[in-house]
């Protein structure tokens, strides 16, 4: 057990007293590029046990992927109080990180695995992932259609879907103006999105990290949404570009696009128009923009005295990779 | 200064010192993730240190060629300004050449920007051209990548 241990057994004693609960263990989840990840074993008093997974912010300067744990927390209580989207219950949290070294949210460890493993599992043994691939498009659909005024007060509302496009736009824009290693490519892809820009639709939730290794799926209960750091009120279609980009197989959209954008579209009772291969190939450059503005930043603090860690430099790769995709796509949708 | 084995070279021969004699000796799989990453940076770099000064300083030339023409022909006050910025220098030195290269890429995009806007449909596929030639010189430099820890 790692020092993280004791801790949370300090926090446990402040959130819930009555119970005395013990850590018989903690360990450090591996993977994912954002949050650190824990998973604590609990005894309370009595002798019942529960497994917590707890999701912190890594220490300040260190790092590529930034978000806000308050926001975090406030969509995580509210998509499980208001709307029919499930989510592994979001038990504490430690706001100013005074117990858990970091702002960290402690959520249920559930008996669930990853809808991506499910989908590599059917693939193996040639069951082929069409059902798992609907229950995928299905429940991303039902993420982009809650209503937005049960999320909380404080997310950013576009004014409509041409606005919002505008605001992303003019944001490459101005990561071209601060990181003149990508300008001459971000220059040429905002100018050329502002002259293909799709068809509107309404606002919706987006995930932001729209893909099956975020979906738990269990032997029983409806699938369960994970990380919502990168939570917003956007286009929809931004996760259905971000998906396509996903480098873990199978992938069930280039599996199948046309049976997957027509399943998003009964399900969302949007048109053709609206969602089609092209367009979701247009939207990857919509749903790509915080994360390559991220990796931008952190690329420009390597090398200075609070440096961003290994992950920064390794991901430089990833930013030439976004302008090789942002650059086909402006040829192939030219 | 001893020329070989040269730069890219010695950190190829440290890449596989970390995935040959270090990386089967770790049991923690949080640094083995960290070593396969910093192993790709080294690989990464090697290339770059075998390539990049001529690199930057053959695409320097075609993006100075590029706002050149373009000023010919849609001159902009702030490409003029852009590509004064650029100045002439002999200089090889690693950060030398780079600044010049950032400062050549600043004036290609206020070119780009004033083809754009006069509407010079030529000018803006040539400009694609040269994007296209700068993508192809950072995949070489990708070399291998693939994503790990997902």
């Amino acid at each position: 057990m790692d020092a993280l241990g004791p801790r949370f057994e300090r926090f446990l004693a402040a959130v819930e007293p009555d119970r005395a609960g013990r850590v018989i263990a903690c360990e450090a989840i591996t993977g994912g590029y954002s949050r650190i990840s824990a998973r604590a074993l609990v005894r309370w008093r009595g002798g019942a046990e529960e497994t917590f997974i707890l999701r912190g912010d890594p220490p300040p300067g260190s790092g590529v992927f930034t978000s806000d744990r308050d926001a975090e927390w406030d969509l995580l209580t509210a998509l499980s109080a208001a709307t029919s989207i499930a989510t592994p219950a979001a038990r504490w949290y430690d706001r100013s990180g005074e117990y858990l070294g970091s702002k960290a949210i402690v959520m249920d460890c559930v008996a669930a695995v990853s809808l991506q493993d499910e989908m590599a599992r059917a693939a193996r043994v040639d069951t082929g992932a069409g059902p798992l691939a609907d229950l995928f498009v299905d429940t991303f659909a039902q993420v982009h259609q809650t209503p937005l005024d049960l999320l909380p007060a404080r997310m950013p509302r576009p004014p409509d879907g041409p606005a919002y496009l505008d605001g992303v736009l003019a944001g490459y824009d101005r990561m071209a103006g601060k990181y003149p290693s990508s300008a001459p490519v971000l220059r040429y892809v905002s100018w050329w999105a502002r002259a293909h820009q799709p068809p509107p639709v309404p606002l919706g939730l987006v995930h932001g990290d729209c893909q099956p290794s975020n979906v738990l799926v269990g032997p029983s209960g409806p699938p369960l949404v994970i990380d919502w750091e990168f939570g917003h009120i956007g286009d929809p279609r931004e996760d259905l570009g971000y998906y396509t980009q996903i480098p873990l197989q199978p992938n069930v959209y280039w599996a199948d696009p046309e049976r997957f954008l027509g399943r998003y579209r009964a399900a969302t009772g949007l048109t053709e128009e609206q969602v089609n291969p092209r367009v979701v190939d247009y939207f990857l450059i919509i749903g790509m923009a915080a994360l390559l503005e991220q990796l931008l930043v952190a690329a420009a603090a390597i090398g200075a005295a609070e440096r961003p860690g290994i992950l920064a430099s390794y991901l430089i790769n990833a930013i030439s990779h976004q302008h090789d995709m942002f650059l086909a796509i402006c040829d192939r949708l030219s | 200064m001893i020329t070989r084995p040269t730069t890219d070279v010695l950190i190829e021969d440290c890449c596989r010192e970390l995935t040959e004699a270090i990386l089967p000796g770790l049991t923690d799989e949080t640094l083995k993730l960290r070593l396969v990453m910093t192993e790709t940076v080294l690989r990464n770099a090697a290339v770059r240190a075998a390539h990049e000064i001529a690199w930057m300083r053959e695409e320097t030339t075609a993006l100075l060629d590029y706002a050149g023409r373009v000023a010919a022909r849609h001159g902009s006050e702030a490409l003029r300004a852009a590509l004064a910025e650029v100045g002439p220098t002999d200089s090889l030195h690693l950060a030398d050449v780079a600044d010049r290269y950032e400062r050549a890429g600043q004036a290609f995009t206020a070119a780009l920007a004033a083809a754009q806007e006069a509407g010079d449909a030529d000018l803006v596929a040539e400009a694609r051209e040269l994007l296209r030639d700068r993508i192809a010189t950072e995949k070489e430099v990708m070399a291998t990548y693939e994503v790990v820890g997902r």
